[in-house]
């Protein structure tokens, strides 16, 4: 019984953590959507965050949001080191579905409306 | 302190005697111990009630660094670490804990969100023995984790038994006192170092007076309660982690004092003879008084003082340093340097 409360207050902190990432892969993508010149560290960030939250989502068992995230990490690494342009299709199809899948109320649920 | 208090003190002491006279460290723990390392502070929280629900005892780390300074003091069977980390990543913990953690094996298993091919071949490659892709099921991270539980249970129990296989070849069974093995291995050494460095050394040459009497009267079980008793006070009359004593024939010890001169030895000699006539030794049988002779030899520090060139001069010293001790009704310690051995020597010529 206690461990099952201290899984749900993990989980119930994770969710939180998702919410404050969502906020930051937004404000992320305003600054990637200015930044005409040098994007680099932006798709760096994107890259590190991403991979963080893949790591979090898969362990508190999240694994549709594991997936986006990964799909996000595996897109801004390349646009990373291949000095894509701000306008990078993949990093910005793979953004929008991991922000539109963290802004839901149930991620889970959410997980099925979006194309893995 | 009342003479049978002391004699509880002293009988106490040889539950521990192994400890006091090979001074090993046995591990009486099977704990099973997780050390989980990522940088994410929410998984090392979820990991850890897992492991713990789980009966594994666990630590965390943040980063490889972390790990290390843990892994350094506190011995952790397994390793679950994540690769990507800043400061120190999986990787390069996982090389560090194979080339450094070499007396007892650490199980490294990498939980990642890495799942190429290429990614877990470098980490099997850096040393890990499992590699778990994030996002499989808890029970199967779980059931990973019991193999590796399995594993270092077994490399423990090897490693406990090659301990003790080691220990038995060195020591007397019924006494736990070095056998004479040892001594003829690492008294030549003692020596060595005393001749090259100029420090001195001691021997006392010890045998419990009347031993077959005592056999005799109560029977060999008591009379090996008594040579445990006597060697337990031997061994708690010593210095600890310098001095030592091996049993060279049925009553007979030799106790070896490292920087110790014949006046010191001396010293040492007379207390040794005190605790036992003063204090009867508990058996089974009763309270068993007896009394001990010792014959004291030492090297000498100053060197123009004779020496010992061999082995066998110094055992024979001692030796006959005891039967004088012996032939003058026991009880007594009779030191005999290499001067007067070489003049003993002469006139036998």
């Amino acid at each position: 019984m206690a461990s099952n409360e201290s899984f749900e207050s993990l989980r119930q902190a994770f969710h939180d953590r998702m919410e404050s990432e969502r906020v930051h892969f937004v404000t992320l993508s305003a600054a990637l959507a200015r930044a005409d010149e040098n994007p680099q560290w932006i798709f760096e960030d994107l890259g590190y965050r991403a991979h963080r939250l893949q790591g979090g989502a898969a362990i508190f068992e999240q694994s549709a949001v594991a997936r986006a995230a990964g799909r996000l990490e595996n897109a801004a690494t390349a646009a990373a080191q291949s000095r894509a342009q701000n306008t990078d299709e993949d990093v910005w199809s793979a953004l929008e579905a991991l922000v539109n899948l963290m802004g839901s109320t149930d991620p889970v649920r959410a997980a099925h409306s979006v194309q893995p | 302190m009342p003479p049978e208090r002391q004699y509880d003190s002293l009988e106490d002491s040889s539950a521990d005697l192994h400890d006091t006279i090979l001074n090993q460290r046995m591990e009486t723990s099977e704990v099973c111990r997780v050390l989980v390392v990522d940088d994410d502070d929410l998984v090392r929280a979820r990991l850890t009630a897992l492991l713990r629900n789980a009966d594994f005892e666990v630590e965390a780390a943040a980063n490889g660094e972390d790990a290390l300074r843990i892994l350094g003091s506190r011995h952790c069977q397994i390793v679950l670490t994540d690769w990507q980390m800043p400061d120190m990543d999986g990787l390069s913990l996982c090389r560090i804990v194979r080339a450094e953690h070499g007396e007892s094996y650490v199980y490294v298993v990498m939980l990642t969100v890495r799942d190429s091919k290429e990614d877990l071949l470098a980490g099997l490659a850096a040393g890990a023995d499992d590699y778990v892709v994030k996002g499989a099921p808890v029970e199967e991270i779980l059931a990973r984790l019991e193999v590796a539980r399995r594993i270092t249970h077994v490399e423990y129990s090897l490693r406990r038994s090659n301990r003790e296989n080691r220990r038995l070849a060195v020591t007397d069974p019924l006494t736990g006192a070095y056998n004479l093995r040892y001594l003829m291995k690492h008294l030549p050494r003692e020596m060595s170092r005393s001749q090259r460095y100029l420090h001195p050394l001691a021997v006392l040459s010890c045998d419990i007076d009347r031993f077959k009497q005592i056999n005799d009267a109560h029977g060999h079980d008591i009379g090996d309660e008594v040579l445990r008793a006597f060697v337990a006070r031997i061994a708690s009359s010593i210095r600890e982690g310098s001095d030592w004593l091996a049993r060279v024939g049925g009553d007979e010890f030799l106790v070896v004092l490292p920087e110790t001169d014949v006046a010191g030895a001396n010293r040492v000699a007379q207390k040794l003879k005190k605790v036992f006539s003063h204090y009867p030794v508990s058996t089974h049988a009763g309270p068993v008084k007896f009394t001990v002779s010792i014959g004291i030899t030492a090297l000498e520090a100053q060197p123009e003082i004779r020496k010992f060139s061999k082995l066998e001069e110094l055992l024979r010293a001692a030796d006959r340093g005891l039967y004088a001790s012996k032939t003058q009704g026991g009880n007594k310690a009779t030191a005999v340097t290499a001067e007067e051995l070489a003049s003993v020597d002469r006139q036998g010529d």
